[in-house]
């Protein structure tokens, strides 16, 4: 049975006598019909078709001529439903998206998930919304944000200004305005980079847990580090507290950013380890990590981290010191690294992984988060 | 306080006086000021309920204090007591009957102030601020529910100084409400957890928010049966989730809708997004109100799925909101609630209205 284009759209006048398909919302399981953009579909049916509602305790569209506030009559989204109720203020913002995925109701693509994202910063920038949110792209979150709420803030301040130090509440909130800036935008102008890494993110929550985890018994890092760390700062007593950390510790600045990355760990500690095998300073090796482009913010270097351990298949290792030509040192120090727990161990990786490093090229979405084995490099 | 001397002859009990040719922009509703109000930000604001006769607002400030005004039935209203913290006080709640009310403070303790004998005793001690104070009554039991920054929950029997009981949470409470057998805490980081009191409290559920930003406010509602059945949670983001705990259809009957947000016609230009401060649902019709950064208030029908009213724009955010026990009258509270982040003014006013009935509100 063919779908029934109209139903899809919310007007199909036969309703269950139609003879075409109109599918079920069973997948919606845990979609809570809040701000998918699909939503429009359903959710235009129900206020255009009463007679297919078997409930019939909704009110019926008349009602809602009544109701003459413009902030829904612009709610019209994907259909033109003159009620305006608000199961569609949600989709103004996805209006352009949802004609597109109506056909692909049950899982949102990464791309429509990046471009949420995009769209989602822009607003945020521009409407003076609290800056210190977490910030989720439904089901998954993101990482990278703090979580602070108003209260919090201004507890903060209270103490400050009772004990006559406003200076550092001042400091920290300007660095917790920076990191959110520069988070905000980096994920607005969505670098291929940021791309990966987010995506990554999204597909596999578990990271996302880790992260999380991380963050809590890693309390002793900086706020720029690891949303989640500051933000156990915070439960632990103060902002005084995440700044000192910050000002004392510059050394682990850096190599937090790899801690984010479980995985990622030994790749971190073992490039700063061993400068002489090759790696240059910290400050150096943290810019070239970098996929594609300049990557002037240290998120995005951190964010840059977890795929360019897979990147270093394709280019030759920081520093430069062993250029390509120059197997036999890249091997010593590839060695010499190894023992540093740089590269995994062919037994370390699942058989995905080992195909993904084996292969030409990485298929995105599975791009392995353990570092490569050694004698898989390709320089 | 200067508030009263500013203002070109506002104080309580005008109404419509003068004229509406001059806007003024701190009561534009027209409705009573409460005289005495607190000298910093209101956090929280409490009806007594229906067990005990009159209308008592309290209300907790960021001046560390607690007030109580008798609210009359011309809409008067009449400072009676006062106690304080060492710390601003988050929240508010009162006893079932009317004779005690519970305070939680950022210095870590709840206390109790038995109204009668104006004394207070603290009942409960946390190691972070506490955010969120209420009372549970069920059959069996009785007990004071406190959840604070430290990640706790924590059930108090008020004449012990040890919990009941110790719930932990993935994250900072954020906000709470109970209505028994029901309790929602939503914490940070989007955590959303459902907890049942009957026998005693246990989690029941943790839920996967349906909103994308940082929660701010949740509040129970119940069915046509006085049963809690959902809540309404409402984040910094300008946007109210509705959501049932067990719908025939979650997805047609969970849904989200945006609110205090400027620009509603105009999508070009960039629309500024408040954050949601309280929720509270009327006691008899079920029409939610909530009041946001922008300094407005709005009445929505959940179930028609359609606002109802919005006020005039006040010059200072709303930062709590609550109906009497009948739904007779609606109060809300002006103050600077920190969307911007940094110091201002923060003299508070709090503001009680007629609440429009349903069928007058219907434009």
């Amino acid at each position: 049975m063919t779908v029934c284009n109209f139903f899809l759209q919310g007007r199909c006048r036969y309703g269950e006598k139609c003879w075409n398909e109109h599918p079920r919302d069973e997948r919606g399981g845990d979609y809570r019909g809040t701000q998918q953009p699909s939503r429009g579909g359903y959710g235009n049916r129900v206020w255009i078709n009463p007679s297919q509602r078997t409930g019939g305790d909704y009110v019926q569209p008349s009602s809602f001529s009544r109701d003459g506030d413009n902030d829904w009559s612009r709610g019209g989204g994907g259909a033109d439903v003159k009620s305006s109720d608000f199961s569609f203020s949600g989709q103004n913002r996805f209006s352009a998206l949802a004609s597109h995925s109506h056909s692909d109701k049950d899982v949102q693509s990464p791309t429509d998930d990046v471009d949420t994202i995009q769209k989602d910063m822009e607003i945020w920038q521009t409407s003076g919304q609290w800056p210190f949110s977490c910030y989720s792209v439904l089901p998954g979150k993101l990482s990278g944000f703090v979580e602070v709420s108003p209260e919090e803030l201004r507890l903060e301040y209270y103490t400050g200004r009772a004990s006559g130090d406003l200076q550092a509440y001042m400091n920290s909130v300007q660095q917790l305005a920076d990191q959110w800036r520069s988070r905000v935008q980096e994920l607005r102008t969505m670098s291929s980079s940021t791309r990966i890494s987010v995506i990554s993110e999204l597909n596999d929550p578990s990271s996302q847990t880790s992260t999380h985890e991380f963050g809590s018994s890693a309390s002793g890092f900086g706020t720029t580090s690891s949303s989640s760390s500051s933000s156990s700062g915070f439960g632990a007593g103060g902002l005084f507290w995440i700044q000192s950390e910050i000002l004392g510790n510059g050394t682990n600045y850096i190599s937090d950013f790899f801690l984010i990355y479980p995985h990622a760990s030994g790749f971190g500690s073992g490039a700063f380890a061993q400068p002489p095998s090759g790696f240059s300073a910290p400050a150096a090796s943290a810019a070239s990590f970098s996929f594609a482009g300049p990557a002037a913010d240290n998120k995005s270097s951190a964010a840059a981290a977890s795929s360019s351990v897979s990147a270093f298949s394709f280019k030759p290792p920081p520093g430069g010191s062993s250029g390509p030509a120059d197997g036999g040192g890249f091997g010593q120090s590839s060695t010499r690294a190894a023992d540093t727990g740089l590269f995994s161990a062919h037994s370390d990786l699942t058989a995905e992984e080992l195909k993904e490093f084996t292969a030409k090229r990485f298929t995105l979405g599975q791009i392995p988060l353990k570092p490569p084995p050694a004698d898989l490099l390709v320089v | 306080m200067s508030l009263f001397g500013a203002n070109t002859g506002f104080g309580s009990g005008g109404t419509g006086v003068f004229g509406t040719t001059t806007t003024d922009s701190h009561n534009p509703m027209k409705d009573v000021e409460v005289t005495s109000p607190p000298d910093d930000s209101i956090s929280c604001l409490a009806f007594s309920p229906p067990t005990m006769p009159g209308n008592f607002l309290i209300g907790g400030s960021w001046a560390n204090d607690v007030r109580c005004w008798e609210v009359q039935d011309n809409g008067q209203t009449v400072p009676k007591a006062q106690q304080m913290h060492t710390g601003p006080v988050l929240d508010v709640c009162w006893s079932d009957d009317g004779s005690k009310v519970f305070t939680a403070s950022c210095d870590k303790t709840a206390k109790m102030w038995d109204l009668n004998s104006n004394q207070t005793i603290q009942i409960a001690q946390h190691e972070g601020p506490i955010r969120t104070i209420h009372w549970i009554k069920a059959p069996n039991y009785s007990c004071v529910m406190t959840g604070s920054w430290d990640k706790t929950l924590k059930f108090w029997d008020t004449r012990s100084p040890n919990p009941m009981m110790s719930l932990q949470m993935p994250e900072r409470c954020f906000c709470a409400d109970v209505v028994y057998p029901m309790a929602v805490v939503a914490t940070a980081e989007r955590g959303l957890i459902v907890y049942q009191l009957e026998n005693q409290p246990s989690e029941f559920r943790r839920i996967e928010s349906p909103l994308k930003h940082q929660h701010r406010c949740v509040a129970i509602f119940k069915d046509k049966q006085s049963k809690p059945t959902g809540f309404a949670l409402g984040s910094i983001e300008g946007r109210v989730a509705i959501h049932y705990i067990n719908p025939p259809n979650p997805a047609k009957d969970n849904f989200t809708f945006k609110c205090h947000r400027s620009n509603g016609t105009n999508t070009a230009t960039p629309q500024d997004i408040y954050a949601v401060n309280a929720i509270s649902f009327h006691p008899v019709h079920g029409t939610l109100a909530t009041v946001g950064s922008d300094g407005r208030f709005s009445f929505w029908d959940k179930d028609a799925r359609t606002k109802l009213k919005t006020s005039e724009q006040l010059d200072q955010p709303i930062t709590a909101c609550c109906f009497n026990n009948n739904g007779n009258i609606f109060a809300y509270a002006s103050s600077y609630d920190w969307s911007k982040v940094q110091s201002q003014y923060t003299s508070g006013s709090v503001i009680s209205g007629k609440s429009p009935s349903p069928a007058a509100v219907v434009h």
